[in-house]
């Protein structure tokens, strides 16, 4: 063995606690990433399994064409099949409203239903349905559903139980297969799944029933697997760009973790110098040092990658069973162990590539450095100007591809707008600026660190030593909190542009969802008398809004606009509505407010006299507001009721737009309730609940802020894991520098603070950095992507962002402190 | 907090620091090694005392006793009346912030820190403002006026001792312990170093302590405390070189 690498192990062999250490960020790395595989997998296959509809056990489905009865009992009585289900739906109005009828099994493995309560129909007539469709269509356990089938044929269905189902939309109902047909009075199946033998020749019976369904339009038979994969897709339309944004955001926790492995090692190599330097001077050879040290870092990458594997697959197969505790389904995600090979190697080559650099410069010492003292070692100030230049040439990169995209933004509603590459222009320009943060980081630390160790100076030497230590080795410095910044910048970008996005969300519901119900007709028909005294005499109802709206509007040469008398103040959600000029100030006969578009289309500003039509009938309106997109109610035009009056239109109101009086579930159908009541008997209206479709847009705006944030989260778990080692290298490599604070009268207590505190400002400075760049680089691809978002500053967020990474990488430096404030001064003193 | 001390007339009286009967032993069993084996011996206010011996005589071992930096297996180390031996932690740290000074070998300056931030960090860190007076006078007689705003990575290895010499000396500490200060420095230098020694003993009444294993250095001091084997083997009162060579010698010779 090379002699070089023999002292090397020797070494590895006699601390290898230090190799763990060196290696941490790398073991979290390959943790993150094995354990992104396996979620994938849990995910895809809870997909499979929940979300493609079709149950696992299916081998081989009838589907997309003429399938009857008669060919369900052929298949039925092939031999090899165990079991048939066939799907089909019927269903009528029932009362306001309309309820679906789906073929089911009932129970075994074909079932998509599972029993709660009762049981599922043994004859005719009758039906289960599910949780929401008894809250929503006041069904009950016993009572009777009578369906309007049309020309007089009314069908009652009696509930017999209630069962839970995949996606319950509250309008639905499971019955046997004869139940439905008879319903729909057709003999007409839309697919039928089926269950083989274990054992039976898949491929022969799939033969067997492409001849069986022969006709006209032949329905296609395809595997279980296929349907299953083709429907998740439709499903993973969005979960396959979700894994992309993951594979992103892991990427970029591996190279996080690339970077801190190589500070690590950096100073693990900072401190061997004399070490490396003794080797040279007694002849080790430049070549074989380097192949030494590169060989410790295969080992490194080695060890740090299968503990990391085996950690995430421990954590990988705690999930499903955590889950299951908490009653929740989640699948396995088995044992991928290619991808298990794949992400050892990964971590291997990561480490390599980390080592490569700080060992060849580790192998350059002259020998000379032997008889120097090392203290100075890894405590460089500044950078070279080759490290200038570099920098430099970095930031003018990145600010000529963030102007190329700041000349080329979209306007306010551009047309056949791809925003790609523009979106592309941002994040080469974001990567440029990370890398120039990356070159220029030594020499920008300490500027940040005169300014956010300000008030640290001041509370005495504790914290003057403290921003003196970070200070006086800025490229240590330097090296951790640009990993931190990498972590701040993305939760930073996610905070802002959620928060954008989200103040647009709200502005785009003010408009089309103003409160939680509307009660009108498809027709605009007027409301019938009482119906809104009795919605405001109601305690369950709130806010009850009756408005006027109508079609047929012209403007100048725009024809077939809506207006509605709707006061922009009327309810309290309107206030969200972006104006992008004037306002609803001053509101009255004469004045209007009108959509964007319109403005522009028909050219009319804040001010401007315009005149709307409808038939002979006109009057004039001044323009007071215009707003950034469409009027309430999907309209384009707010009128005063006496203009819409003037147009013509009958006082009565078309429509009641509603508030629950208490919040959550109960109250929403309670209210829905009362509302439904003021109409019966009138099925020429209805009440849509425009709080659900509100509920399902905030959902998944916070779902996907949950996972992007999640995701982003890994990068900061690295980071935070790069301060924590950093502190600890830090602390070995300054053992001699506590001994002395020690020895000059330093406490532990003091001594700890400051090894504490040191590490916190590593949090401080990054989080600095991370902001500084995180914020605009947010607003500009927001702004890239063409959606009209408005630039929206979470600052609390931001803030408790801030101050959760400062007590993170705080928390880190808690142990390393700890352990240095142990050692007592002599034997620090006496450390080489 | 402070214990009533054990005066003992022939050795306490004058002692700015003073050793009693201290045994330091390292290890356990058939591998204990007997560092300090009963040395008693006092260190007058206001004088420059050498402490030499041959290699693992048991001198460094004596000054982190005496400097409260290490504990005795037994005995007592009296400092100014304290007896550092029975003190927690936070006595001790307190001692070696007010009371103390150290000169080190290898300088131990703290590398991100001027020099005049080194300087002032033993009173920076008791919370205290330097005597400006003192301060200037210590600056100017240790050369150092010029350099006060550089690194130590900037200073020679004289100006570093300089500068930890300042630090030392600035806190007015009752005694300073100074570890082989010329061990790493040219011999001008080192005689620079020692010659400042010796005034700060004379002009400014600073006890000091030198552990040194070089005659030369310790020629420089008022009095030569030799030790061997972990017991004292005699001493010199107003050294020269030769006479402190001689007693090494024969030290060596009776071993």
């Amino acid at each position: 063995m090379n002699p070089v690498l023999r002292t090397q192990m020797a070494g590895v062999a006699r601390r290898p606690a230090r190799l763990l250490l060196t290696g941490l960020a790398v073991l979290v790395a390959s943790f993150v990433v094995y354990a992104t595989v396996l979620a994938q997998q849990i995910t895809e296959r809870s997909i499979l399994n929940g979300l493609s509809g079709t149950p696992e056990a299916v081998d081989l489905v009838v589907r997309n064409g003429d399938i009857n009865t008669k060919q369900l009992a052929a298949i039925s009585a092939l031999p090899g099949v165990a079991e048939t289900a066939a799907r089909t739906e019927s269903g009528g109005p029932f009362g306001n409203d309309y309820l679906s009828v789906l073929s089911d099994p009932g129970s075994g493995p074909l079932s998509i239903i599972t029993m709660r309560e009762g049981r599922f129909p043994t004859g005719p007539g009758e039906i289960v349905v599910t949780p929401r469709t008894v809250e929503r269509l006041g069904l009950a356990l016993g009572s009777t559903a009578e369906l309007d089938m049309g020309e007089g044929r009314r069908v009652p269905l009696k509930v017999s139980g209630i069962a839970d189902t995949r996606d319950d939309w509250g309008f639905l109902a499971y019955a046997p297969i004869t139940t439905v047909t008879g319903l729909a009075g057709a003999d007409f199946l839309s697919q039928i799944d089926v269950r083989l033998d274990s054992g039976a020749d898949a491929g022969a019976i799939q033969q067997r029933l492409t001849e069986l369904t022969k006709g006209a339009e032949a329905p296609e038979v395809a595997t279980g697997a296929d349907v299953r994969l083709s429907e998740a897709r439709e499903a993973a339309g969005e979960v396959d760009q979700v894994f992309a944004v993951v594979a992103t955001f892991v990427a970029v926790a591996v190279i996080a973790a690339g970077l801190i492995a190589a500070s690590t090692f950096r100073i693990v190599f900072a401190q061997r110098l004399r070490q490396l330097a003794l080797l040279r001077a007694v002849g080790a050879g430049k070549a074989s040092l380097s192949r030494a040290l590169a060989a410790e870092g295969v080992l490194t990458g080695l060890v740090a990658g299968v503990t990391g594997v085996l950690g995430a697959l421990a954590a990988g197969h705690l999930v499903p069973l955590l889950a299951g505790a908490f009653g929740w389904k989640v699948a396995s995600p088995g044992f991928p162990l290619g991808k298990a090979a794949a992400t050892v190697l990964l971590a291997v080559v990561i480490t390599v590539l980390a080592v490569l650099a700080p060992a060849v410069s580790a192998a350059r010492v002259a020998p000379l450095e032997a008889l120097r003292s090392a203290a100075s070692a890894g405590a460089q100030r500044g950078i070279g100007v080759l490290r200038w230049i570099t920098g430099l040439l970095l930031t003018g990169a990145a600010v000529a591809a963030a102007g190329y995209v700041q000349v080329n933004l979209p306007g306010p509603d551009p047309e056949n707008y791809d925003p790609l590459p523009l979106l592309l222009g941002v994040v080469v320009s974001g990567g440029f600026a990370y890398l120039a943060l990356i070159a220029l980081g030594p020499a920008l630390v300490r500027p940040v660190l005169a300014v956010t160790g300000w008030p640290l100076r001041r509370l005495g030497p504790v914290g003057k030593l403290a921003v003196g230590g970070v200070g006086g080795s800025t490229r240590r410095a330097a090296a951790v909190s640009v990993v931190v910044a990498l972590g701040v910048t993305l939760i930073a970008g996610v905070l802002v542009g959620g928060a954008s996005i989200q103040v647009l969300g709200d502005r785009e519901l003010a408009a089309s969802a103003p409160a939680d119900f509307e009660l009108s007709s498809s027709e605009g028909a007027p409301l019938p008398a009482g119906v809104v005294d009795r919605a405001k005499g109601s305690t369950e109802v709130a806010r009850a809004t009756p408005y006027r709206r109508t079609g047929s509007v012209t403007v100048g040469s725009l024809s077939d606009l809506s207006a509605t008398d709707l006061s922009v103040k009327a309810l309290p959600r309107l206030a969200d509505l972006d104006f992008r000029s004037g306002s609803a100030e001053g509101a009255g006969p004469g004045k209007a407010v009108i959509a964007g578009f319109l403005a522009d289309d028909a050219n009319l500003a804040v001010g401007d006299t315009g005149e709307a039509a409808i038939g002979p009938k006109k009057v004039r309106f001044e323009v007071i507001g215009v707003l950034s997109d469409m009027a309430p109610l999907h309209t384009q035009l707010v009128l005063d009721p006496a203009d819409l009056t003037a147009l013509g239109v009958a006082p009565a109101p078309t429509g009641l737009l509603a508030d629950a009086a208490r919040a959550g579930e109960e109250g929403r159908t309670e209210a829905l309730r009362v509302l439904r009541t003021t109409i019966v008997g009138q099925p020429e209206f209805g009440v849509v609940v425009l709080a659900d479709q509100r509920d399902q847009m905030k959902t998944a705006l916070t779902v996907l802020l949950a996972i992007a944030i999640g995701l982003v989260g890994l990068t900061v778990l690295i980071a935070v894991v790069g301060v924590g080692a950093t502190t600890a290298l830090s602390v070995v490599e300054r053992v001699r520098e506590s001994g002395l604070l020690r020895a000059v009268g330093m406490s532990r207590g003091s001594l700890r603070a400051m090894l504490t505190t040191e590490s916190a400002l590593y949090g401080v400075i990054g989080a600095a950095f991370g902001l500084a760049l995180g914020v605009p680089y947010a607003w500009l691809a927001l702004r890239a992507t063409g959606v009209n978002a408005p630039f929206t500053l979470p600052v609390w967020q931001l803030a408790a962002v801030f101050a959760a990474l400062v007590a993170l990488t705080a928390l880190a430096g808690v142990l390393p402190a700890r352990r240095a404030a142990r050692v007592s001064p002599v034997s620090a003193l006496g450390t080489e | 907090m402070q214990t009533q001390p054990s005066r003992r007339p022939d050795q306490a009286s004058l002692a700015a620091v003073a050793a009693v009967d201290l045994v330091k032993v390292y290890g356990t069993g058939d591998t204990a090694v007997r560092a300090l084996d009963g040395v008693t011996v006092g260190f007058d206010r206001g004088r420059f005392t050498a402490i030499m011996g041959p290699s693992g005589s048991g001198k460094s071992t004596l000054m982190h006793c005496l400097a409260g930096l290490d504990t005795a297996t037994s005995g007592q180390v009296l400092l100014g009346g304290t007896d550092l031996t029975r003190q927690n932690d936070r006595i001790l740290t307190k001692a070696r912030r007010e009371r103390i000074g150290f000169v080190f070998q290898s300088f131990n300056l703290l590398p991100q820190l001027t020099a005049a931030a080194n300087i002032t960090l033993p009173l920076d860190l008791a919370g205290r403002r330097p005597d400006a007076e003192l301060y200037d006078r210590l600056v100017t007689t240790l050369g150092l006026a010029g350099r006060l705003g550089h690194l130590p990575s900037e200073l020679s290895g004289g100006q570093q001792q300089r500068v930890a010499l300042a630090r030392a000396l600035v806190s007015r500490p009752e005694v300073i312990f100074a570890d082989e200060p010329t061990g790493n420095l040219d011999s001008r230098s080192g005689a620079e170093v020692l010659g400042l020694l010796r005034d700060s003993a004379r002009d400014l009444g600073q006890t000091i302590v030198m552990v040194t294993h070089d005659p030369g250095a310790a020629a420089y001091a008022d009095r030569v405390v030799m030790l061997a084997d972990g017991r004292l083997a005699g001493e010199i009162h107003s050294p020269d070189i030769a006479a402190v060579t001689d007693a090494l010698q024969s030290l060596a010779a009776g071993r």
